[in-house]
């Protein structure tokens, strides 16, 4: 098992009636709320965050993209991810990731992926996520229909730079380029691991399963949404032959104390910010037509960004967040045993934690990662000891579990 | 009317065509909403066979994944007409269907007799932006399509399935109607976002003096899609252009006072 920490870099200084006050935190937030001071700050905080869960015992640090937001402050993660692997000796850097339809030429990630794997030596992760409809449709003007077609496109023209031995001509839909010859190319041979975070569409769980690609459900709904979720594509991929857990992963929220009235004092109220002002978006911004395809309207799924808006449809409290899973709080002991039975109800070998999130201060934030990465992870990393990872970086650690 | 389909370049498309049958052919482009035989249609077809082709991604119409771009359409209009053997008519498009329209007219002006276009998309102006038809809420969208937001048009659209944040049971009869309903509009939406989205501006401005013929720009006075101010837009870029104004209409000017519009349609023909 492997345990990695996720960071967003939300930005922890919104008003206290920002959801009363604007209609959405993504898209279209006021510019007047955006404080360069306050993101010095959180950018130099979130820096610290990551370095301290490498160097608390995390296996990874995960770092992603998002546009035109409160939720997320790191429009380019590989910013992030450069200093990170510098800062960092031995974790993975999992860039979770970038938002390949979005970029033009979209070898600029190969590059960038490449300069980040040879700075790191060979620790990088290769995330390529078909992105929000808030990022994607409004935030860079992308055509939500189009946009699965870009994504496949562009896809295929970074592996084939990454993978080539020859200079070659890429002669695409949305692309064309008449020398493809990236300098520099990946450090892992023949390339980094790709993981796709994805929200329950099922052209997602297919191209996951027939590419060999890692496939992650990142959302905040909780483990019964999880559970449909991870059912839908352990179904896809067990017909395929396919059942190493480390062919997933899923992300969750994660809060320790020794009490349940220190869990109510330190972590009900950022708690609260994150599900309602985080994830404050406006309905208009959250599935654009085109977005859903077809097939996955006509599953009767919920569109990708549910995973978002519904969660933020409602004012909720810590505890009622508690009770449907979207948090996990409690003693390392419960938060042990929690864990331990998503990680092997949903199969998932990868399990991506958020200790910072929403408003949570830095010292706060830093407490919890430790307390988590040293009184929780260890216990959890024993299991699919079975199985090995075929989706973890070729130079980053391999850290024991601990001893019974 | 009679509802026929055709089959374009071999098969690559096969499209619905709605026809009356009164009169010289007249070729109508329907517009975002979609195509269906209204009394708008009806009434310009006591003197016109009205010649509707339904637009490649709406309703039963095929081939739309072989349109990308504007070009791309008006390539398949072009290989409609020859397939229908139409030439020298008027042209007729509203909306989306107006922008396509446009287009025509101003690729083959010897085409057509006449062009009508009302509240037509292609132009955009910083000054006066067109709204996003994508993310505004079905009730703003009622609003900004009728004038008359009590009317049963309106509120059809104000009360119809939301095509977001819904979870359908697929299991249940309702719930395979809302599938069916949302899917319907996803393709229409989608359709219309590869000529419209983001900025529904595919550089018709550099093209409009070639519509030559004798013009006329029709548009809702409270129209809440594309403000009214583009009438003029459109009339002074276009040679031989006069603009209509009509009070009590919205972006569904045609439906909405359609008296007045085919009137003001044949006293153009006449010319």
């Amino acid at each position: 098992m492997k345990l990695e920490m996720f960071h967003l870099c939300p930005y922890r200084d919104l008003p206290e009636d920002f959801r009363e006050k604007n209609r959405s935190v993504w898209v279209d937030p006021p510019r007047h709320l955006f404080d360069a001071e306050i993101a010095n700050r959180t950018y130099n905080q979130t820096l610290d965050e990551l370095k301290y869960g490498a160097e608390m015992g995390y296996d990874g640090i995960c770092v992603n993209e998002h546009h035109q937001n409160a939720y997320g402050l790191m429009p380019s993660p590989n910013l992030m991810a450069s200093v990170m692997s510098r800062e960092t000796k031995d974790v993975a850097i999992i860039v979770m990731g970038n938002s390949i339809a979005l970029y033009d030429p979209p070898i600029r990630v190969a590059e960038e992926f490449a300069m980040l794997d040879c700075i790191s030596g060979g620790r990088l992760v290769a995330g390529f996520p078909v992105g929000s409809a808030m990022d994607t449709a409004f935030g860079y003007g992308s055509n939500p229909s189009q946009l699965r077609e870009k994504y496949a496109e562009a896809e295929e023209l970074i592996l084939r730079a990454w993978e080539e031995d020859e200079v070659f001509s890429f002669d695409g839909k949305y692309t064309q380029l008449r020398y493809v010859n990236i300098w520099p190319r990946p450090l892992q041979n023949p390339r980094p691991p790709i993981w796709v975070p994805g929200a329950g569409s099922i052209e997602t769980w297919n191209t996951c399963v027939e590419k060999g690609h890692l496939y992650a459900y990142l959302s905040y709904s909780g483990y019964k949404r999880g559970k449909t979720v991870m059912d839908g594509f352990w179904k896809v991929a067990n017909a395929a032959g396919i059942d190493n857990p480390y062919h997933a992963g899923f992300l969750q929220l994660v809060c320790i104390a020794d009490s349940e009235q220190e869990l109510q004092d330190k972590y009900a109220a950022h708690t609260e910010y994150f599900f309602n002002k985080m994830l404050h978006i406006y309905a208009g911004f959250a599935d654009p037509p085109g977005y859903r395809t077809v097939d996955t309207i006509k599953a009767g799924l919920m569109a990708q960004t549910t995973s978002f808006g519904s969660a933020g449809s409602g004012e909720q409290t810590f505890d009622e967040l508690r009770a449907a899973g979207n948090v996990v709080a409690g003693t390392p002991k419960q938060v042990t045993e929690q864990l331990e039975s998503i990680i092997k109800d949903l199969r998932i070998g990868h399990l991506m934690l958020l200790n910072q999130y929403g408003s949570i201060p830095h010292e706060l934030a830093k407490e919890n990662i430790r307390r988590t990465a040293q009184e929780v992870v260890p216990n959890l990393r024993h299991i699919w000891s079975e199985y090995e990872d075929h989706w973890w970086p070729q130079n980053a650690i391999v850290r024991e579990p601990a001893s019974k | 009317m009679n509802e026929r389909s055709v089959d374009v370049r071999n098969g690559e498309f096969q499209v619905d065509v709605l026809e009356g049958d009164s009169g010289d052919p007249l070729l109508f482009l329907h517009g975002v909403a979609g195509l269906e035989w209204t009394p708008f249609l009806e009434r310009l077809s006591a003197n016109h066979t009205v010649i509707a082709p339904r637009t490649p991604g709406f309703g039963e119409s095929t081939g739309s994944e072989k349109l990308h771009d504007i070009h791309d359409l008006v390539m398949f209009y072009l290989d409609l007409l020859d397939e229908l053997e139409l030439d020298h008519l008027p042209l007729v498009g509203h909306s989306l269907g107006g922008m396509f329209a446009a287009e025509l007219a101003a690729v083959q002006p010897g085409r057509f007799t006449h062009t009508v276009l009302a509240s037509p998309f292609g132009l955009w102006d910083d000054a006066s932006p067109v709204v996003d038809l994508f993310a505004i809420s079905l009730e703003e969208l009622a609003a900004a399509m009728y004038a008359d937001a009590e009317s049963d048009a309106a509120v059809a659209i104000a009360t119809a399935p939301q095509a977001r944040m819904t979870e359908v049971d697929p299991d249940t009869e309702e719930g395979q109607a809302t599938i069916h309903y949302l899917v319907e509009r996803a393709k229409s939406m989608s359709t219309a976002a590869k000529y419209l989205w983001p900025i529904p501006n595919r550089g018709l401005s550099k093209r409009l003096h070639r519509v030559t013929q004798p013009t006329l720009i029709i548009w809702g006075e409270s129209d809440g899609i594309i403000p009214a101010s583009y009438a003029s837009q459109f009339a002074s870029a276009i040679p031989n252009a006069t603009a209509q104004l009509i009070s009590n209409a919205a972006h569904m000017v045609i439906e909405e006072q359609p008296d007045q519009v085919v009137q003001l349609i044949e006293g153009l023909l006449s010319k």
